[in-house]
């Protein structure tokens, strides 16, 4: 066995799924190669970072967290529902205004009461018929 | 209380079978969550998102498969997509450093180093190595075997989790040793540690 097979097996050497066969190779091959036993060192190193990480301490006040998450949640969804309930009847209440605002500017503008009131209000700003404008200017001379 | 129980009473809103539930299965969801995202706080804040997942969806809990196979589902997902999140911050972050001249990468670097004074600097760098070398396997292989390593979950529940053939978590897991064993050597050989 050369280097390069070895070191594509190393791994599964470790994690003992080797046949017998192989696993004889590659244990003759190390006994000889001090290249491939300091690179199963350094795989093996590698590797167990993963049993020193496995299983770690959790804080003891998680389920006290996730409590206080879940109640806050709770808290927000009733007033989702709050929202949604208010929302539609307020909006469908502005609606409303609205239309029978616009109704009610709508009656006011087409009645004839109305287009009296603007004619006398036009007569009143027009000056020229109680004061022509040469009157006026020879007052001023 | 078995699974059943504990399930109908969550579906039912009872808090007494959600602590229940939680205490029995956080060792495992935060183990599971760690072996992805490689960061305890991480770790323990996805724990909480699953398990808060489980309270707001019990009744679509149906028991075609067992609880913790929902549970693995649950955490290998919302894992992943801390990842995936992650991965486009620092996209962004990286676009932020070529204008500010990498100020804030560096302030979060610093941070990291100081959640773990007491590693030493060999175990430090082993750890770092072999986080990354996980990281870059494709998605599948990696939770294929993150489930088999961390939680020394048989191939045949890795298969339920991941809703694939038994062959094909083999040839999963199998290929991810051997990407990971690449890596490892070709840090080995440039002496990276």
């Amino acid at each position: 066995m050369n280097h390069k097979s070895i070191h594509n097996d190393l791994i599964f050497y470790l994690d003992n799924e080797l046949s017998v066969e192989k696993r004889t190779a590659v244990e003759k091959h190390l006994e000889e190669c001090a290249d491939c036993r300091s690179f199963l060192a350094f795989l093996q190193d590698g590797m167990q970072v993963i049993e020193k990480e496995k299983n770690p301490e959790v804080s003891p006040f998680f389920y006290t967290r996730l409590s206080a998450r879940l109640e806050e949640k709770e808290e927000s969804q009733v007033q989702n529902q709050w929202v949604q309930l208010v929302q539609p009847v307020f909006f469908s209440l502005l609606l409303v205004a609205g239309i029978y605002g616009g109704l009610k500017l709508g009656s006011n503008a087409s009645s004839p009461k109305s287009d009296q009131h603007v004619t006398s209000s036009i007569q009143m700003l027009n000056d020229f018929d109680a004061e022509p404008v040469e009157s006026f200017l020879l007052d001023e001379l | 209380m078995d699974e059943a129980q504990l399930i109908k009473g969550i579906q039912q809103g009872d808090r007494k079978s959600f602590q229940i539930l939680v205490e029995t299965y956080q060792p495992m969801v935060v183990n599971t969550c760690l072996g992805i995202v490689h960061n305890q706080a991480d770790a323990e804040d996805l724990a909480q998102d699953v398990f808060l997942e489980i309270f707001r969806t019990a009744e679509k809990f149906r028991g075609d498969s067992k609880l913790s196979t929902w549970l693995y589902r649950i955490a290998t997902n919302r894992s992943l997509n801390l990842i995936r999140n992650n991965k486009r911050k620092r996209f962004f972050q990286s676009i932020e450093e070529t204008f500010t001249g990498g100020r804030n990468r560096s302030s979060e670097i610093s941070e990291n180093r100081a959640d773990q004074p007491d590693q030493n600097m060999a175990d430090q760098q082993r750890s770092d190595l072999l986080h990354r070398a996980i990281d870059r396997l494709p998605e599948k292989q990696r939770i294929a075997f993150t489930l088999n390593k961390y939680e020394e979950l048989p191939y045949q529940q890795i298969a339920e989790i991941m809703e694939i053939s038994l062959a094909s978590v083999e040839s999963l897991i199998h290929r991810a040793k051997k990407n990971l064993q690449e890596q490892l050597l070709d840090c080995y050989k440039k002496k990276c540690v």
